[in-house]
C-alpha cells in the first residue's frame, strides 16, 4: 500500500506542483505562524457548522421535545425514546433496512469484486466503455432509477414481458405490489445503484497493487482463482471497508428509492424503511419530535458501525507499516 | 456620451418606479394557492385582475403549491409576520387542526355571517373547513375556511361496454353486485383498480364502506367524536365483500403492481375494464383523453342500508383560510368572497372544475360526463350525504388495506387493526 501512496503524489510534475507537495510533505516552513492554516479552513468550517452541525445537534435537542414542527415545543424527557422500543412500525421499518443491507452491500461488494476480477485480467478491448456504463447508475438520480424501475417492474413491464416470451408466465407478477417479492425487488435496485461504486473503488485499487506479486503468484502456479483470493483480495482489504462502510450507510438511510417504487413503503409495511418512517411521522403527523428520535438511534447506528469499520482500517494499516518496516 | 444617456434613463426609470408609491399607499396580499396547472392560471388571473380593480392600490402576490408541498410548507409560511395572508389549508386534524392549534389560522365566522358565506353550500360540508378554537375537535364551532371546489368519488363507465353486455345503470346495490357479476361471467374485468400508490385502495375499500354505513357512523369515526369507532357492521360486511370481490376476479389482474397515474389510467381508456372507482378529478382528463362527453358516463354506487340517496366519499376541496396574524384579515376576507363566489364557479366549472356552489343549470348539457358528475354531486350535496376520506384520521389506513388485500389479515383481523390504531390516537 505504501507504493500506491507515493505514487499518488508524483504527478506533481509542475513547479508550482512540487513546492506544493513539498509543503504537504512537511518539507520547509509551510506558514510562519501556524493559526494561519486554519484561517483557510474557516470558510469550510463555516458551511459545515451551519448546515451540518447545528442541524444535528437542533434534531437531537428535538427528539426530547413532543414538537409538531412549528408550536411551541414541550420538553417530554426520554419518551420519544420509551414510546420507539414499544413501536411496531418501528422495529418493523429497522428490519426492513437490516434485509436492505444484503442487497445495498453484501451483493455489491460481491458482484465488484467479481467484475474487477474480470476487468483487471489482461486487455479487454472496450474497457472505459465497459467502466463507464456500469458506473453509470451510480450516479444517476435515485427518483430516475425509481421511475426506470417502476417500469421495468411494471405488470406488462419488460421483466414481466421476458418472463412470459420465454414460458415463465406463472412467474410474472406485480413485483412492486406483491407482498412476498416487493422488499426483493426494491433491493435488486438498490444492488444495481450500489455496485457501481464498489465496482470502480476495487478497481482502482486493484491498480496498485504490485504487479510483481502476480508474477510470482505465478512462478508458483497459482491459477487465476488462486491469484484473485491470495494477492488481489487481500490488496482490496481497504477498499472493502471503504466500500462497505459507503454502501452499509447508504442502506441505512435509504429513502428516496422506496419513496419512488412504493410510495409509502407499501405494500402493507413490506419496504416501509426508517427513513421513510421520519418522514411520515414529521410530516404527514407533525410528530416532529418523535421522527427527530427515530433519526437519532439511525445516527447512533451508523456511527457506531463506521467507528467500529475504522478502528479495523486503522489497525490493518498499522499492521501493513509494522510489516513494511 | 453614451454611458451619460443610460445613466440618465436609469435615473428616470427611478424616478418614475417611485411615483405610484408615493401618490397612493400600496398593499400587497400574499396568496398561496393549490391552483398549479397551467390552463389554471389564465382562470386565477383574471379573477385577480377583477379584485385589484374593485380595490386600487392592492397587489396580490400568488405562490401556487401543489397539495403536499402546501401542507408541508404552510405550518412555517404562516408562522411568519410577513407570510401568506390567504392561504389554501387542507382539512383535517394533521393539517387544518394542527394548525389551529398552533394558533397560526383566523375564525372566519364573523366574516361568513357577513358575506353570507353559510349559504354557499350545506351545513355538514362547512363542518369540515371547521374546529373547535383549540384545534382539538373536528367540525368545532369556528370555520376557519372556504373552500370553491367539490370532489365526489363515483363509479365512471363506457358507455359502449355497458351496450355492448346490455348493462343498466344500478340504482341499488343488488342491482350493482349483479352488474358486476354478469362483466365476469362475460370474460371481462368489471373494475379497474390499482393499489400500488396505496391512496386508491382508499377510494375503492371507502367506496364500499359508504354503500354498507350510515352517514353518522363514519361522521363519527372521522370527527372522533362521542361513539366513533371502526368497528362496525357496515365495515365488517364492506371489508369481506371486497376480498370477495378480488377473489371473484371483479377488480383488474394484478392490481397490486399498478399504479393510478399511468397503469391504471390506461387500463381504463383501453376498455381493459368496464368501471372505474374514483374521483370526479378525472373528468377534465377523461375527456380530452377520450375526444369528448359522450364515452363515458358517471353514477354514484347506490346504497346497500337503504339510504334514499347515496352515501359517497366526496367532499369540498382545499378551503381559503386567514393568517391569524395578518395586517390585512378585512382585504383577505373580500378576497376570499370573490374567489369561493359564483363568479369564480362560473369560471371553474368552464375550467373543467366541480365547483363547490350549485352550478346553474343553464350550464349544463343533459347526457354529457360533465352533467353527469356535476348531478351526483348535486345530488349528495342536497341528501347531506357527502361521505370522507378514511386517511383524513388515519393516515396509514391505506397500509392495512393493502394487508386486507393481500390476505396477510382477515377482514376482522383488518377491523381490529384500525380500531386498535383508531382508539391509541395514532
Amino acid at each position: 500500500m505504501t507504493g500506491g501512496t507515493e505514487a499518488g503524489l508524483k504527478p506533481a510534475s509542475s513547479t508550482l506542483g512540487t513546492r506544493l507537495a513539498a509543503r504537504l510533505r512537511g518539507g520547509g516552513r509551510p506558514f510562519a505562524r501556524p493559526y494561519q492554516a486554519y484561517l483557510f479552513l474557516l470558510p469550510g468550517l463555516a458551511v459545515y457548522v451551519v448546515f451540518v452541525l447545528i442541524p444535528i445537534f437542533g434534531t437531537f435537542r428535538y427528539s426530547f421535545f413532543d414538537w409538531t414542527g412549528f408550536s411551541p415545543p414541550t420538553f417530554i424527557g426520554l419518551a420519544n425514546y420509551v414510546e420507539l422500543t414499544r413501536d411496531a412500525d418501528f422495529w418493523k421499518a429497522i428490519g426492513n433496512n437490516a434485509f436492505f443491507v444484503i442487497f445495498y452491500t453484501l451483493i455489491p461488494i460481491l458482484l465488484g469484486l467479481f467484475l474487477t476480477s474480470l476487468m483487471t485480467r489482461g486487455r479487454l478491448r472496450g474497457l472505459v466503455i465497459f467502466r463507464t456504463g456500469l458506473f453509470l447508475p451510480q450516479v444517476m438520480s435515485p427518483v430516475v432509477v425509481g421511475i426506470i424501475w417502476r417500469w421495468l417492474f411494471a405488470l406488462d413491464g419488460p421483466i414481466n414481458e421476458l418472463l412470459r416470451a420465454v414460458g415463465l408466465a406463472a412467474w410474472a407478477r406485480p413485483w412492486l405490489g406483491d407482498f412476498t417479492f416487493a422488499p426483493y425487488a426494491v433491493g435488486v435496485v438498490g444492488s444495481w445503484v450500489q455496485y457501481g461504486l464498489c465496482m470502480v473503488l476495487f478497481i482502482a485499487g486493484a491498480q496498485s497493487i504490485d504487479e510483481e506479486l502476480y508474477d510470482a503468484a505465478r512462478v508458483f502456479g497459482a491459477n487465476a482463482w488462486q491469484q484473485f483470493r491470495h494477492v488481489t483480495l487481500p490488496g482490496l482489504r481497504q477498499q472493502i471497508l471503504v466500500a462497505f462502510v459507503l454502501t452499509f450507510i447508504a442502506a441505512l438511510r435509504v429513502f428516496d428509492l422506496v419513496f419512488v417504487l412504493t410510495r409509502s413503503g407499501g405494500p402493507g409495511k413490506q419496504t416501509l424503511v426508517t427513513s421513510i418512517l421520519v418522514y411520515q411521522q414529521t410530516f404527514n403527523r407533525n410528530r416532529a419530535g418523535y421522527g427527530a428520535a427515530i433519526a437519532v438511534v439511525m445516527t447512533l447506528i451508523i456511527v457506531l458501525v463506521s467507528v467500529v469499520v475504522l478502528r479495523l482500517q486503522a489497525r490493518d494499516e498499522a499492521r501493513d507499516a509494522a510489516i513494511t518496516v | 456620451m453614451r454611458r451619460r444617456v443610460w445613466g440618465w434613463a436609469l435615473v428616470l426609470l427611478l424616478a418614475v418606479g417611485m411615483l405610484p408609491a408615493q401618490a397612493q399607499e400600496s398593499i400587497t396580499l400574499v396568496v398561496w394557492d393549490n391552483f398549479t396547472r397551467d390552463a389554471e392560471q389564465a382562470m386565477i388571473e383574471e379573477l385577480h385582475a377583477q379584485f385589484e380593480a374593485a380595490n386600487p392600490g392592492v397587489k396580490i402576490q400568488r405562490e401556487s403549491y401543489d397539495t403536499s408541498d402546501l401542507t408541508a410548507l404552510l405550518p412555517r409560511a404562516l408562522s411568519e409576520p410577513n407570510g401568506p395572508d390567504v392561504a389554501m389549508i387542507n382539512q383535517g386534524f394533521s393539517s387544518m387542526g394542527a394548525l389551529v392549534k398552533a394558533g397560526l389560522l383566523l375564525p372566519l365566522n364573523a366574516y361568513a355571517d357577513q358575506y353570507g358565506w353559510w349559504e354557499r353550500y350545506g351545513q355538514s360540508l362547512h363542518e369540515r373547513n371547521s374546529f373547535s378554537a383549540d384545534g382539538t375537535v373536528f367540525a368545532g364551532e369556528n370555520l376557519y375556511g372556504v373552500s370553491n371546489t367539490a370532489e365526489v368519488v363515483g363509479v365512471y363507465y363506457h358507455k359502449a361496454l355497458f351496450e355492448e353486455l346490455g348493462l343498466s345503470v344500478p340504482t341499488t346495490w343488488d342491482e350493482f353486485e349483479a352488474l358486476v357479476k354478469t362483466i365476469i361471467e362475460a370474460g371481462r374485468t368489471p373494475i379497474v383498480f390499482g393499489s400500488l400508490d396505496g391512496w386508491p385502495a382508499i377510494h375503492t375499500y371507502g367506496a364500499i364502506e359508504h354503500a354498507f354505513s350510515q352517514p353518522e357512523e363514519i361522521d363519527r369515526f372521522i370527527y372522533r367524536s362521542e361513539g366513533g369507532t371502526f368497528n362496525t357492521p357496515g365495515n365488517l360486511i364492506a371489508a369481506q365483500k371486497f376480498v370477495e370481490w378480488i377473489d371473484a376476479g371483479a377488480f383488474s389482474p394484478g392490481f397490486e403492481g399498478m399504479d393510478y397515474d399511468n397503469a391504471t389510467l390506461s387500463a381504463f381508456l383501453n376498455q381493459e375494464g368496464v368501471m372505474w372507482i374514483t374521483g370526479s378529478w378525472m373528468t377534465g382528463t377523461l375527456i380530452e383523453q377520450l375526444g369528448g362527453e359522450d364515452a363515458v358516463g358517471f353514477f354514484l354506487v347506490p346504497s346497500a342500508v337503504g339510504l334514499e340517496t347515496p352515501y359517497a366519499i366526496g367532499g369540498v376541496g382545499l378551503g381559503y383560510g386567514i393568517r391569524a396574524t395578518s395586517q390585512h384579515a378585512d382585504l383577505a376576507a373580500a378576497y376570499i368572497d370573490l374567489m369561493t363566489g359564483p363568479d369564480a364557479a362560473a369560471k371553474l366549472f368552464e375550467n373543467g372544475f366541480l365547483p363547490a356552489v350549485a352550478v346553474d343549470a343553464s350550464l349544463l348539457t343533459e347526457g354529457t360526463l360533465t352533467a353527469e358528475v356535476v348531478e351526483a354531486w348535486n345530488t349528495i350535496s342536497a341528501g347531506d350525504t357527502v361521505g370522507h376520506y378514511l386517511d383524513w384520521t388515519m393516515p396509514d389506513i391505506a397500509a392495512d388495506i393493502q394487508e386486507l388485500m393481500a390476505k396477510v389479515v382477515t377482514p376482522e383481523q383488518f377491523i381490529a387493526n384500525v380500531e386498535a390504531d383508531y382508539t391509541a390516537g395514532r
